[in-house]
């Protein structure tokens, strides 16, 4: 809405805001032109002619950014991998040996997907941005997103890594959810993905408590609990310990349109829904230590919660943390339901616009981090758990999740397990080929979050963007939580506060006239 | 004549800066808070600002947390000053700038210190949120009230002191008489630099978890959600109380001054 205000032009201020800033910028911005030119044209020499500038802009600590310690060689059977430049820049040399065109990624960061929505809105331009599921329905909604050419979707070519690689389950995803009749696929790429569960110190919470939502207004956990500073998050979880027990009930489960049902509940932003949330979270407020936006994993390792409610790749990264000291955390995807997520690659109208070099180098850019090479790069350097499996003619996933799950050989067989992963490689519930044998307690922790089981991927649902009108209704709820509420002051202290803002003029205007009369 | 001419110009700089960085930023600013989605100019932001609890409430919560911060600073940091600018020390310089010395320090590291005392101290720190808050500002502003403070008792003419006491002024009179009245432009400015800054910084609540909202986080809050205008009228009503505070405290100062000149 604002954008569209922005861009009528109907706003003077703009425009003489931006002749102002113009005039001003000339001059530098002239210097700065002729000097990009010369760069340029010493590259031409070099190079075939070309040179694309991509402007990407990703989450903050969300790519391999290189400089590994000698000793992280990740050493599989598909050969070593390592992490020596930021993968970009080794997205960049590769690019230019295939095509012989040289790229240049500006590469910058957001914090939180409304910033980045925000910083769009005033103007900023990029190429290819990374933000969440429902930013990129917001996104795409909007109008605002460039689509995959139809080249990116041709399974034939070898260099097309996504479409050969990403995980059938979240092609599917992807196929299956639609903004405006159009499928996501079309213009967003799964990069990253994940669930939301409790991270739990297991040596004070037993597991039942950690498995369900009611967890964060459960006074055995007073002021031990966190939640997210974020609505969405909260609202999640709150909205599933609150329609606990019809999401737990045999009838809903199974239910023929379970999953439909399952999300539209969990979707569910109605007046009289958010009244309900409303009153749920402030006891939420009371019970717990804090909403947080990023101290969560520290407060976590160093012992001060008991319980946080966390993504599962920030998790996998707690619990890693946690270990390092001898101390063992864990993870619990909730039985009534768990927000399943992704974060993906999506090309903005106003940064690629007609650019077709430009299109092109951002869809290889998608596929260079869709290696499998890439992925694993990319998951061991920030936890999260990559959309690529390699499909069906690369192994180097697997095989990376074997290197990292699977229990040592001097392991006492009676402590090894199972485990699953097969409906993320292939789609199909048992298929016997991805199984990693790991030790039992993998099955609560790292394991378990960064490859959530079938059980719990069937109880997932994605969380909708919400329209101008939910929105506002949504953040009004939040702010009834978190303010400060006038009406709760009683009248004795409104009495108390008028007397002092008298008594404060009182004095005030007695000095004025004493130094009058002076 | 081609002298003033050449020192006027050195002003540009300047005025480039406040034309960039303060009037464009304002006009914006303003234009935000007086329009609605469509963009069309509407009062119903300010209307709403004075008719919804939440953020009266807000306003009142803020106001009390940066009253009680200021407080704090004013009555830890008076003695110091006056000791320290009153005393024969040699080293005194070496004092102050131990005083100033965590200012060099990033806040959010300092307060990240904090936070593991005082978690030392409370055990929990999700029981105490408005004295962590107070904490958290009072150990954060600190320097602000100083410096100031520090600076005024330290020019003050020292005579006048003498003369009190040489006119049979007590010791506590001579204090109340003459060193408070001289040393209030000192106290206002050093009130003025803490009171503001406790109403709008939320970091701090942030980062010692005061889930409470203040001033600064409510209209973070309407950001996040896309609602540039609501945010905005409440940036500006918060800009005008600011300046309406300033304008008092600027008057009383000349109060002060003038009071002093009688003396």
């Amino acid at each position: 809405m604002i954008g569209k205000m922005m861009n009528s032009g109907s706003s003077k201020i703009a425009k003489i805001m931006a002749g102002a800033l113009a005039t001003v910028f000339a001059v530098t911005g002239t210097v700065g032109l002729l000097a990009r030119n010369t760069f340029a044209a010493d590259e031409e020499v070099a190079a075939t002619g070309e040179t694309v500038v991509l402007r990407v802009c990703n989450w903050e600590e969300y790519i391999d950014l290189g400089e590994w310690e000698e000793d992280e060689v990740i050493d599989l059977d598909n050969g070593d991998i390592f992490g020596e430049n930021p993968i970009y820049e080794d997205f960049a040399e590769w690019y230019f040996e295939k095509t012989g065109v040289k790229v240049v990624i500006e590469y910058s960061c957001f914090g939180t997907n409304e910033e980045l929505y925000n910083m769009l809105t005033i103007g900023d331009v990029y190429d290819l941005v990374c933000p969440s599921d429902y930013m990129i329905m917001k996104l795409m909604s909007e109008g605002k997103l460039v689509a995959f050419s139809e080249g990116f979707f041709d399974t034939e070519n070898e260099e097309n890594y996504y479409v050969r690689g990403a995980s059938p389950f979240i092609q599917q995803a992807f196929e299956e959810n639609e903004i405006n009749g159009e499928a996501w696929k079309n213009y967003a790429a799964c990069y990253m993905w994940g669930v939301t569960g409790m991270l739990y110190n297991p040596d004070e919470v037993p597991r039942e408590d950690a498995m369900s939502w009611r967890i964060i207004s459960n006074s055995d956990y007073y002021r031990q609990v966190t939640v997210k500073d974020n609505v969405r998050d909260t609202m999640f979880a709150a909205m599933g310990a609150l329609k606990s027990d019809l999401l737990m009930s045999e009838d809903f489960i199974n239910s023929e349109n379970y999953s439909m049902r399952l999300r539209d509940e969990m979707n569910d932003v109605s007046e009289e829904t958010l009244m309900q949330l409303q009153e749920y979270i402030q006891e939420v407020r009371k019970n717990a230590y804090s909403f947080e936006s990023d101290s969560g994993k520290a407060d976590m390792i160093t012992g001060k919660v008991l319980a946080n409610l966390q993504w599962s790749g920030d998790a996998v990264y707690a619990m890693d943390q946690a270990e390092e000291d001898d101390y063992y955390l864990e993870f619990a995807i909730p039985d009534e339901c768990t927000n399943l997520w992704f974060d993906g690659w999506v090309m903005l109208k106003n940064g690629i616009g007609n650019d077709a070099a430009k299109q092109k180098a951002a869809e290889a850019f998608v596929n260079y981090m869709s290696m499998p090479e890439s992925a694993v790069r990319n998951m061991y350097y920030i936890g999260y758990t990559s959309a690529i499996t390699g499909g069906e003619y690369d192994d180097t996933v697997f095989q990376y999740i074997d290197w990292t799950y699977s229990a040592d050989e001097d392991e006492d067989p009676e402590n090894i397990v199972e485990y699953n992963v097969g409906y993320y490689f292939t789609g199909e519930e048992d298929s016997e080929d991805y199984i990693i044998y790991a030790t039992e307690d993998q099955t609560r922790r790292q394991l378990y979050a960064q490859y959530p089981p079938k059980d719990a991927i069937d109880r997932s649902a994605i969380m909708w963007y919400f329209d101008t009108e939910a929105n506002a209704r949504v953040n009004q709820m939040w702010i009834n939580v978190r303010c400060f509420n006038a009406n709760s002051i009683p009248v004795w202290l409104w009495i108390v506060i008028g007397a002092a803002f008298a008594a404060a003029v009182f004095i005030m205007i007695r000095t004025r006239i004493n130094n009058r009369v002076k | 004549m081609k002298k003033t001419f050449a020192r006027k110009y050195l002003g540009i700089p300047y005025a480039v800066y406040l034309v960039l960085f303060v009037i464009a930023p304002l006009v914006v600013l303003f234009y935000y808070a007086f329009t609605n989605s469509t963009g069309h100019f509407t009062l119903a932001n300010l209307a709403g600002f004075f008719t919804d609890s939440n953020t009266i409430g807000t306003l009142i919560y803020s106001l009390c947390l940066a009253m009680v911060v200021t407080v704090a600073c004013l009555v830890i940091a008076y003695p110091i000053a006056y000791v320290l600018a009153r005393s024969k020390f040699k080293s005194k310089a070496v004092i102050v700038m131990l005083f100033v010395m965590p200012m060099w320090i990033n806040f959010t590291l300092r307060l990240t210190a904090l936070k593991e005392i005082l978690n030392l101290i409370e055990g929990n720190l999700a029981y105490y949120p408005f004295l962590n808050s107070v904490i958290g500002m009072t150990y954060d502003f600190l320097p602000f009230m100083i410096l100031p403070l520090y600076n005024t008792i330290v020019k003050l003419d020292g005579s006048l002191i003498e003369a009190a006491q040489d006119l049979g002024a007590g010791r506590r009179q001579t204090f109340f008489k003459i060193t408070v009245p001289l040393s209030m432009p000192g106290v206002i400015s050093g009130v003025s630099m803490v009171f503001l800054p406790a109403m709008t910084n939320y970091v701090v609540n942030d980062m010692l978890y005061n889930s409470t909202y203040i001033m600064g986080s409510l209209i973070g809050s309407y950001f996040s959600a896309y609602d540039w205008h609501n945010g905005s009228m409440i940036a500006l009503i918060l800009l005008a109380i600011i300046g309406v505070f300033t304008l008092l405290s600027g008057e009383s100062e000349e109060d002060g001054r003038r009071g002093g000149a009688l003396l």
